[in-house]
């Protein structure tokens, strides 16, 4: 299965959201929709669940436009919260239900994410006398009991300790390898290394980076060198504005051009004591900062 | 429609699990019961007494019973003081006996202490009041408090009236008895209301006018305060992923209305039931009889006005429950349409303990949406209202409904993605327009 989103627009009043989102994932796949607070993913996410629609652009599946009584969509949304007062196995059979489960269903459903997240012990509990983090794995059971074949988890590692991210990450894992996509948003980019494949980075409403994370990462200029030496502060005067210092000893320097590798690389260590020179390849943070940085 | 099954379901069980809605429901068909079989509890308990009393032997001589009865049938309240303009002994004798014929709650004591001295005693409460004559045509009355519902003025007007006129018949030449018979002529009289008797449906229209004033505004503001919750807790986030927000705000308001009919249904339905078993009890009681004694049709009005008002009402609460970010914001978001409801009800009500139901005001306001349900059930209830202005008045309604319905969805679809301060109306107006 395959899911696109072509050249969604959306404006809420004068205030252009998004301009012409377009980004596709694929079943089996998991993809990173990466974007600073305010960068347009909650709306897209929004638009894509159909809780409006957009001012223009198309959702297809497969090549045709979506039908939402056909695909099912699990939502596990950013600010987390259920009903504080009511018993779990209550409002977790409710929001099943509403999405079109039969009661049994629901209850055989629920019954297995509770056993899978070891929550069962808390299932006839009240919501509110969980902790955060159980709160959480609650939440995670509505994005899931359904079965949904889209699985869109927004921050989902936020609130976790160590163990329960492991948890969570098996979990995940699990859901990608039953064919499901899952579109992932997180600001913790270690995360979206793990398990996406693809990403996209919307920046003030516009994708502004999108692929395959390998390509991206491999694509990504090669002009700019790491350098680590003692004599960072000498190189740093004869390079000026060119040199960043990464660490103490750590320098970045920019050079004119990708070919200029061979040069440059050949004129610093001549002229310094160097322990280490390479090529510079981002991290995803690194690109993240570099695409996510300056909203317009 | 499956959505809205599911969200319906769930929002009336959460009513019947509120401890609250429970709780209250069983107090008042408590309170109830306990009311309409106060005179059984009473018998019970006299009877024991009476029991108590026969076994022991105290029948009591015939006189003493007698003076019992006749103390008990007087229920003299207290004093009242009498100074009349004349020294002739006798003829205040008349005048006293004249007063106490007319003032049975009262001892009637002629005092020929001067007015601050009788005012003293008025005040100190050896007296309840006194009236001191000038004249036998003026004369000034004393009370300490002066009840809303005296009446010693007019009845001492009539004593003094009656003295004059018997006077003038006397001296014109008629006898005593003579004079006395035409003054004392019994009117036989008979009223047979053609239309509907506002004595006798005043009481069980105020109650059902109460009932709707007090359904209709607690059930809207738990709709919205429900809505508010939602929004605050952020349950909200995965309602409009799950569910349609139409579906969701008429699953609530529908819901709602239920619980509260129920509610309603309870409350009443117990009162009737405990009220047939105890009938026999109550007969004597004018009030409470009449109570009882409603049509059914007016039942069947009530139902009607019930649900629609309930809805009209309902639906905006839900719309302003769905702007408010935080709970605490509800109060005073909704004060204006409490206001209004208010407004209809202090109407309503002021037209009943007028007596005319049927005012201008009155009936404009049977086809004013907001305020109708109550301006018209009350005028069907209390006078004679033709079946085509009912009619005008539920079609009106039932439109108003509808369309408010509609309005309140859209509000709410956008209302509740808003988070961060409660919008300001124009705002809501641009958005509802664009949605």
């Amino acid at each position: 299965m395959r899911l696109e989103l072509k050249n969604i627009r959306k404006s809420f009043g004068e205030k252009e959201v998004l301009k012409e989102i377009s980004f596709s994932a694929e079943s089996g796949r998991a993809f990173g929709l990466l974007g600073r607070n305010g960068a347009g993913k909650t709306t897209t996410i929004r638009i894509l669940m159909d809780v409006f629609s957009g001012d223009k652009g198309e959702i297809q599946i497969d090549g045709n436009p979506i039908d939402y009584t056909q695909i099912r969509i699990g939502y596990l949304p950013e600010e987390r919260g259920l009903y504080p007062k009511k018993k779990i196995i209550d409002q977790l059979i409710y929001f099943a239900r509403l999405h079109g489960m039969k009661r049994q269903e629901a209850v055989k459903a629920i019954d297995y994410w509770l056993d899978r997240l070891g929550m069962s012990e808390y299932r006839n509990k009240r919501l509110d006398t969980l902790s955060k983090g159980n709160q959480q794995k609650i939440q995670l059971v509505t994005a899931l009991a359904h079965d949904p074949q889209i699985v869109i988890l927004d921050e989902p590692f936020s609130g976790l300790d160590p163990v329960n991210a492991m948890l969570l990450k098996d979990v995940v894992k699990e859901e990608i390898a039953k064919g499901k996509i899952v579109l992932f948003s997180s600001h913790q980019m270690n995360y979206i290394e793990e398990f996406c494949d693809s990403i996209a980075i919307l920046n003030g409403g516009k994708i502004v980076l999108q692929g395959n994370i390998h390509d991206i990462k491999h694509n990504y200029v090669r002009d700019k060198l790491v350098v680590r030496s003692e004599e960072a502060d000498a190189i740093r005067e004869r390079f000026g504005s060119c040199c960043l210092k990464r660490t103490a000893n750590e320098l970045l320097i920019q050079m004119a051009g990708a070919e200029e590798k061979q040069r440059m690389m050949k004129q610093l260590t001549e002229a310094y004591d160097i322990d280490e020179i390479k090529i510079f390849e981002p991290s995803l943070n690194d690109i993240f900062v570099e695409y996510a940085g300056d909203q317009d | 429609m499956k959505q809205f099954g599911t969200i319906f379901q769930f929002e009336l069980i959460s009513y019947f699990k509120n401890k609250v809605f429970v709780g209250v429901t069983v107090f008042l068909v408590v309170v109830i019961a306990a009311v309409m079989f106060f005179p059984n509890i009473m018998d019970i308990i006299d009877g024991e007494k009476t029991e108590v009393a026969e076994e022991a032997g105290y029948s009591g001589s015939g006189d003493t019973a007698d003076g019992a009865a006749h103390g008990e049938d007087r229920e003299i309240q207290g004093i009242a003081l009498l100074s009349v303009p004349t020294e002739d002994s006798q003829r205040a004798e008349e005048i006293q006996n004249a007063f106490q014929a007319a003032f049975l709650e009262y001892e009637v004591l002629l005092t020929e202490e001067e007015p601050e001295r009788i005012k003293e005693q008025v005040i100190s409460g050896q007296a309840e009041c006194a009236f001191v004559l000038n004249s036998m045509t003026s004369y000034k009355y004393y009370v300490d408090n002066l009840s809303m519902y005296d009446m010693s003025t007019e009845t001492a007007d009539e004593v003094l009236r009656n003295i004059g006129r018997m006077e003038v018949m006397v001296s014109s030449g008629m006898s005593v008895e003579e004079a006395n018979a035409a003054l004392s002529v019994v009117i036989d009289h008979e009223t047979e209301s053609l239309g509907k008797d506002q004595m006798q449906n005043f009481f069980y229209t105020y109650i059902m006018i109460f009932a709707l004033y007090m359904v209709i505004l607690l059930y809207g503001q738990m709709v919205a305060t429900n809505v508010a919750t939602e929004k605050s807790s952020r349950a909200m986030e995965l309602l409009i992923t799950s569910a349609k927000p139409v579906s969701m705000m008429f699953g609530k308001v529908v819901a709602s209305c239920l619980a509260g009919f129920i509610q309603l249904l309870a409350v009443f339905g117990s009162a009737i039931l405990f009220y047939s078993i105890n009938k026999n009890q109550w007969e004597g009681n004018i009030i409470v009889a009449s109570i009882f004694d409603m049509p059914l049709e007016l039942f069947v009005y009530m139902l009607i006005f019930f649900v629609l008002g309930f809805f009209i009402y309902a639906f905006m609460f839900g719309a302003i429950g769905s702007t408010a970010s935080k709970v605490e914001d509800i109060n005073t978001s909704v004060m204006p349409v409490t206001l209004l409801f208010v407004a209809g009800f202090i109407l309503v009500i002021m037209s009943m303990s007028d007596g005319n139901v049927d005012s201008l005001l009155m009936r404009i306001c049977s086809y004013v949406p907001f305020v109708s349900p109550m301006a018209m059930f009350t005028r069907i209830a209390m006078s004679t209202v033709p079946f085509y202005e009912i009619l005008i008045s539920i079609v009106v309604l039932i439109v108003s409904v509808v369309g408010i319905g509609v309005i309140s969805a859209k509000i709410y679809r956008v209302g509740v993605l808003l988070y961060g301060t409660t919008p300001k109306i124009g705002s809501i107006i641009k958005a509802v327009r664009k949605a």
